[in-house]
């Protein structure tokens, strides 16, 4: 609208009064007009149009959740978007190389990487002097220093059954005494919070041992889990109820201000520690050099203030976005294809200087099939037929094209992208080839009927019964799959129902074929090939898959740390998944993380929850 | 009269222990399992049981009942199972935005339709008044996503006329700068259906006898039409507010959605995503009643307006 001859503010201020006199005079006076775009600013929603400095001068960056938080308590946070938030306020022993790819371990709060003693079973952990909580009331005006007591609690507060703790498997029969502690307390009826638990050794104030049950390498992995934030005990006991509003950890922010699914305003802890950005190029990705030259040798830690808002709608997301009301944007689907055409920057976005970081998230889709189910489950070879001509007839790449649009790649190997573990060069061999699909039927005895469907060796009809949610994306899958079994003559049927009474089937192994997906806890793909093991059934083994062999397998690599003789393992797993075939292996999604020209250093991490600290923004680029 | 208020305010007990036994139906023995939600990613059965323990959902039904019923008699109703905020609470901090929408949208919307309807009514059979009607079945048949979409791009992105979204901290900067659009659109969306609702009102009345006696006896057009005409069809115009009323405590779930507004509609919604049951069923209780007492007000304003009216 160039030829509008009004400022936007003006235009701003007028249509602020015409609504105003028109409608309201009779309740209010128009004491509200002119001053709309007076008041642009951080502090009134996200409407700044002046981005990243504040009225006060302040360092600003402005993020959104496309979904609103529900409370920081790191044992109780079951969704993303708090565990973002609890990343930035809490601190944890271990944490990950801002660039390094695949993502790796460095300390955070430890002076160094744990001593791994014992065949991975003690972990010597040393924190570093100096990492205090942000100020409180229940400190007094003395600094609080982090210490290996607050370790312990911390770890101990998973077995608190009126929390609802939520992360508790993460530690769940791996550290000696831990569990004891936990069943004498639950005889008791209260916990002990003070009893020693055999495998949390504090050997002085700065000093931890930790001995595990059973080797495990992969246990710095649960040392940098967001759920593994160190809190303090004071805070826990002033709210024994209500700490997910109370937050006080030891990170660089703390939060200032919480009007909930309104805005969340952190602040920089006047505690911090400090420290200095000081990481290398990946030697993967070009722009790391650009991110080092701008941030290397700069106290970490440069914004003074993050702004986080709830915003639910992928439109209403873009737009602020567009209008500057936000500095960083994980692009909405809905609008992919609008600010990357072809997969490159929109000409009105380039020019604006918005540069966009796609990365594949650490995760993939699949499709599972009931062990359990008299058709679809179990060991005969044609029942394995039965899956694998399924597997082999869902087109993935129409899935890519339409569903997602553009925005994902087949998932080919059972440890996705970005995680330890990963085969970049794998190719699974059950891959879309529908005439082969239907040769495989015919050849174990799925004769078509009258009706030109499919029916099992024994005559008998059957369907492909698919529990999903009623949802748009939903349908499109529904869609997808009837054209895709449709060619193969099996006759489809969607079952809808609420993602919570999906769950409660699932954990009894009462679906017969549902989707699902599977995002990173940590790197390692222990966290992904534990997903087919038997005893996860009823937890996190969807399809109730059952294997020996695969137990087996899982079982030893379990005990490894991630390297070749691992490696070794995980192929022979991904070969008896395929031969077995109990899921129909997905897709993994691309992330478009738009961003400002005024944002400099970012990159999102790919496990990392909260990159606040080792980013900045530049206040002239964003006058 | 006061008997009357007091029959009509004891009819609502029975009246509210079948919504109460309704609610507890579909939620606590139809509903979902929330426990599993709350889980997490990975959860055994002994830890399930222990959040259906610490939800109070392992208790017989009956129990269960006892619990909601008095619940529903203290207006306490717990704290969210998600958020572990305060329910009570929940409404305190969300009602303020919705009702900065909802009251001056009621408020416009009434006036508006009003005298678009008498001004169509009083021209009934012109042109004017088949393209006003034309106007409003074209205008109804458009969905409000097209509206919310189409009027967030436009007005506030394209033309800056409005933020795009977001709420603010002050009463006036919310009501004029971050309401007004959300406001606009909803009238928008509202006007046309109640424009052709009342016309049909006032054109019942138009064509009595009274009126052309009114006319005989020369008055003038306006006092004919907005005191003769507009007093008699002023009942079913009540009903039609008083209908609306409730709807007040329960936002407007899309605009809120689409401006960030921190209303009661969008928590309900992420309610309902979470099966936050003691924020539905708290929301279900409220707007239940707020329903019958406004429909205890509509009698009474029925007898205001027409003194012929009994309340029996």
């Amino acid at each position: 609208m160039a030829n509008w001859p009004l400022t936007r503010e003006l235009r701003r201020g007028l249509a602020t009064c015409l609504i105003g006199a028109v409608g309201l005079s009779g309740l209010v006076g128009l004491s509200g007009c002119g001053d709309a775009s007076k008041k642009d600013g951080v502090s009134a929603g996200v409407t700044a149009v002046s981005p990243v400095k504040s009225p006060d001068g302040k360092k600003v960056v402005r993020l959104n959740f496309p979904v609103a938080e529900s409370g920081f308590d790191p044992v109780t946070a079951h969704d993303l978007y708090s565990s973002i938030v609890i990343d930035g306020i809490f601190d944890t022993i271990l944490t990950y190389d801002y660039l390094a790819q695949p993502a790796k371990l460095v300390p955070k709060i430890a002076t160094e990487m744990p001593l791994v003693e014992d065949n991975g079973q003690l972990w010597t952990i040393k924190l570093k002097k100096g990492v205090y909580f942000a100020p409180h009331e229940v400190f007094g005006s003395n600094k609080r220093e982090l210490t290996s007591k607050d370790v312990a609690y911390s770890f101990k507060r998973h077995y608190d059954d009126s929390l609802k703790p939520v992360w508790r498997f993460l530690t769940d029969g791996k550290i000696v005494g831990l569990n004891a502690w936990y069943d004498a307390g639950k005889k008791a009826g209260k916990l002990d919070w003070d009893a020693p638990v055999e495998g949390l050794q504090l050997v002085d104030p700065y000093t931890i041992k930790i001995v595990l049950t059973k080797p495990d390498y992969n246990f710095g992995y649960v040392l940098a889990h967001v759920a593994m934030s160190v809190v303090a005990r004071e805070v826990v006991e002033k709210y024994p109820n209500d700490v997910l509003s109370h937050p006080v950890g030891s990170s660089a922010y703390y939060l200032k201000e919480w009007v909930r699914g309104q805005r969340i305003i952190l602040e920089k802890n006047p505690n911090w520690r400090g420290g200095t950005w000081d990481f290398k190029p990946s030697g993967k990705d070009a722009y790391d050099e650009v991110i080092v030259k701008a941030m290397h040798g700069k106290p970490l830690a440069q914004i003074d203030r993050v702004e986080i808002y709830p915003i639910e709608e992928e439109q209403s997301r873009w737009l602020a976005f567009k209008n500057k009301q936000l500095d960083v944007l994980n692009m909405p689907s809905s609008f992919i294809k609008q600010a990357l055409p072809n997969g490159k920057m929109s000409p009105e976005l380039a020019a604006e200087g918005v540069r966009v970081q796609r990365l594949l998230d650490t995760e993939y889709t699949y499709t599972y099939f009931q062990w359990n189910d008299p058709i679809w489950g179990g060991n005969e070879l044609h029942k394995v037929a039965l899956r694998r001509a399924v597997a082999m007839a869902i087109n993935r790449e129409e899935e890519i094209e339409i569903i997602r649009k553009g925005n994902a790649v087949r998932a080919e190997f059972l440890v996705p992208p970005g995680v330890a573990g990963h085969k970049a060069e794998f190719t699974s061999s059950i891959t879309y080839n529908p005439p082969l699909a239907n040769a495989l039927l015919d050849k174990f005895g799925y004769k078509k009927g009258a009706d030109g469907f499919r029916n099992t060796p024994d005559g008998k009809p059957f369907t492909f019964k698919y529990t999903s949610t009623p949802t748009a994306i939903e349908r499109e899958f529904d869609e997808l799959y009837t054209k895709n079994l449709g060619a193969l003559g099996i006759r489809y049927e969607a079952e809808k129902e609420k993602f919570a009474d999906s769950i409660k089937r699932e954990k009894r192994c009462q679906i017969t074929t549902r989707g699902a997906a599977w995002i990173a806890d940590y790197p390692d793909g222990d966290n992904f090939m534990q997903l087919l093991y038997s005893k996860n059934i009823g937890e996190s083994n969807n399809g109730c898959y059952k294997s020996a062999t695969f137990d087996a397998l899982y079982e030893k690599s379990a005990q490894l740390p991630d390297g070749p003789e691992r490696d070794k393992l995980y192929m022979e797993m991904q070969k008896q998944f395929e031969a077995d075939t109990p899921w129909a292996l997905g897709v993994t999604r691309y992330r478009n993380q738009m961003v400002h020209p005024w944002v400099v250093g970012y990159k999102k991490h790919p496990i990392l929850l909260s990159e606040w600290m080792y980013f900045d923004v530049n206040m002239e680029k964003g006058k | 009269m006061l008997a009357y208020i007091a029959r009509r305010l004891w009819q609502i007990i029975p009246t509210m222990l079948g919504v109460i036994l309704l609610i507890f139906f579909l939620f606590s023995v139809v509903g979902g399992d929330p426990a599993y939600l709350l889980a997490g990613k990975i959860s055994n059965p002994e830890q399930i049981a222990n959040i259906r323990k610490q939800l109070g959902i392992d208790e017989p039904y009956w129990m269960q009942l006892l619990i909601f019923i008095k619940q529903v008699v203290t207006f306490d109703f717990g704290s969210s199972w998600s958020t572990n905020e305060v329910v009570s609470q929940i409404f305190a901090t969300r009602l303020p935005a919705s009702l900065m929408i909802g009251i001056p949208l009621l408020i416009l919307e009434t006036i508006i339709a009003i005298t678009i309807a008498l001004a169509v009514a009083y021209v009934r059979g012109s042109f004017t008044d088949r393209a006003a009607m034309v106007t409003c079945t074209m205008a109804q048949s458009v969905s409000i996503l097209v509206y919310i979409i189409v009027f967030q791009y436009v007005l506030a992105y394209k033309w800056g006329l409005f933020p795009v979204q977001g709420w603010g901290n002050g009463f006036f900067e919310n009501l004029f700068k971050f309401a007004a659009l959300p406001i606009l659109i909803a009238l928008v969306v509202s006007l046309a259906p109640n424009i052709r609702l009342y016309r049909t009102f006032l054109l019942d009345e138009v064509n009595q006898d009274y009126v052309r006696t009114a006319r005989a006896k020369g008055l003038s057009e306006n006092r004919v039409m907005f005191v003769h005409v507009l007093r008699n069809a002023s009942i079913p115009i009540i009903t039609n507010l008083m209908i609306q009323l409730p709807g007040l405590l329960v936002g407007l779930f899309l605009i809120e959605r689409f401006f960030s507004v921190p209303g009661i509609g969008r928590e309900v919604i992420l309610a309902v995503e979470r099966s936050d049951f003691p924020v539905i069923k708290a929301v279900t209780v409220y707007v239940a009643l707020a329903t019958m007492l406004a429909n205890l007000a509509a009698d009474l304003l029925y007898k205001a307006v027409d003194p012929r009216v009994e309340l029996k």
